[in-house]
């Protein structure tokens, strides 16, 4: 298992054009980063595009990963995690039609996602618990799926507004829960 | 939602929306602009980032198929697979002696005010060597053509000079001139060679006095680095 500097001490030397570095990166971190993006798209073939998409803005961007003040893991999962929900969105929107929301029928997460909900760090897990009723899944579903305010919006029949107001609100709290 | 007021609040929810990608197009373009600038927004963000990278604390990983590291390298480097990739070979072969990086700032204002360092961290490169025999910095300003040189760490060798090369493509290194004695200094690039910096690779040699007599790095290969365009 990689430790963070190892990781950090390669994302150094692949900021300076190190292959080396890149591949023992990608051999300590790439199981990790495709799973993130398998679950956010459930399609291996897209995901392999997508993997290969992040490991080459991690081979341009290295140098900049302490910018934001990451960690060097949580720097990568971004990356991937972003990536994979930008795919998807860009699936999504082929239609161009709000009502194509209602058809994502392939992957209906539901116990899956409280399987995770089970399974996250503690402090994380006891904080959603601590947000209202339907808040935590918006959450998730934001993070994890990639679904837009129109579709929480859709999945908790809610005007859009309203969705966000709440989302925002249950932000405030998570935040203050997880900063005590 | 503008977000005119620093609202610290306000701003926590704000982070967390752009955290989760929920933030319509135009606003997250505007908390990117602050993000940029506001390193309290940046530590407000980044605590976001790290808390929800922990929602993927149980995915299982899956290990990708073993081809698609190879197509990653292909489409990162694989570009000049016949010559383009014999040269890069030569000097990554030659090399692991020290590594040079060059940040480049295409676009004006980067370096304008003359033979001098760029002010701002964020266009000093970072240069580091395996071993720190040699540790050359540089950077680009578009602008003026002009190549701004700092050899911070690191000497020829008695009685030879370190000549400056750079590779662009698939094409032979193109010599960029001899590094003067001085640690600081500009190069002047030639304007045929200015568009070809973007993504390529440049390389310093040990040559003899006045650089290579053939046109050819004739010397080891003391450093190299690709150029990143920032």
């Amino acid at each position: 298992m990689a430790t963070r500097d190892d990781i950090e001490n390669w994302l150094g030397q692949i900021a300076l054009g190190d292959r080396a570095s890149f591949s023992a990166l990608y051999s300590a971190t790439s199981a990790k980063l495709f799973g993130v993006i398998l679950r956010v798209l459930d399609n291996r073939a897209e995901a392999e595009e997508v993997l290969q998409e992040v490991y080459m803005r991690i081979w341009r961007h290295a140098g900049r990963y302490r910018v934001n003040g990451l960690s060097p893991m949580t720097w990568l999962i971004t990356i991937a995690r972003n990536a994979a929900v930008d795919r998807k969105r860009r699936r999504v929107a082929i239609p161009a039609d709000m009502s194509a929301i209602d058809s994502e029928s392939d992957s209906g997460p539901g116990p899956e996602q409280r399987a995770i909900a089970a399974s996250e760090n503690a402090r994380l897990s006891d904080c959603m618990d601590e947000l209202d009723e339907g808040h935590a899944e918006a959450v998730r579903r934001a993070y994890l799926d990639g679904e837009t305010y129109a579709e929480l919006a859709s999945r908790f029949d809610v005007p859009l507004n309203t969705m966000r107001t709440w989302l925002r609100r249950s932000l405030l709290k998570l935040r203050e829960c997880l900063s005590r | 939602m503008s977000d005119e007021t620093p609202d610290r609040e306000a701003d926590k929810a704000l982070a967390g929306e752009y955290a989760l990608g929920l933030l319509p197009p135009d606003e997250a373009a505007a908390f990117e602009a602050r993000l940029a600038t506001d390193p309290v927004l940046r530590a407000v963000y980044a605590d976001w980032a790290e808390d929800l990278a922990r929602l993927t604390d149980r995915i299982e990983p899956v290990a990708p198929p073993p081809r698609v590291f190879g197509q990653i390298e292909a489409r990162l480097f694989g570009k000049g697979r016949s010559t383009g990739r014999t040269w890069l070979s030569w000097i990554m072969g030659a090399m692991a002696a020290a590594v040079v990086v060059v940040a480049v700032g295409f676009g004006t204002g980067v370096l304008d005010r003359g033979p001098t360092p760029p002010g701002s961290p964020a266009y000093v490169a970072e240069i580091a060597a395996e071993d720190r025999s040699l540790v050359v910095a540089a950077a680009y300003d578009a602008g003026q053509g002009r190549l701004f040189i700092d050899r911070q760490r690191g000497a020829p060798r008695e009685g030879r000079a370190l000549e400056l090369w750079l590779i662009a493509g698939e094409d032979a290194p193109v010599s960029l001139g001899v590094l003067p004695a001085e640690a600081q200094a500009d190069l002047t690039v030639p304007t045929a060679l200015r568009p070809r910096l973007d993504g390529a690779v440049l390389a310093i040699s040990d040559e003899p006095p006045g650089g290579s007599p053939t046109g050819t790095a004739t010397g080891d290969i003391l450093a190299v680095g690709e150029i990143t365009n920032l």
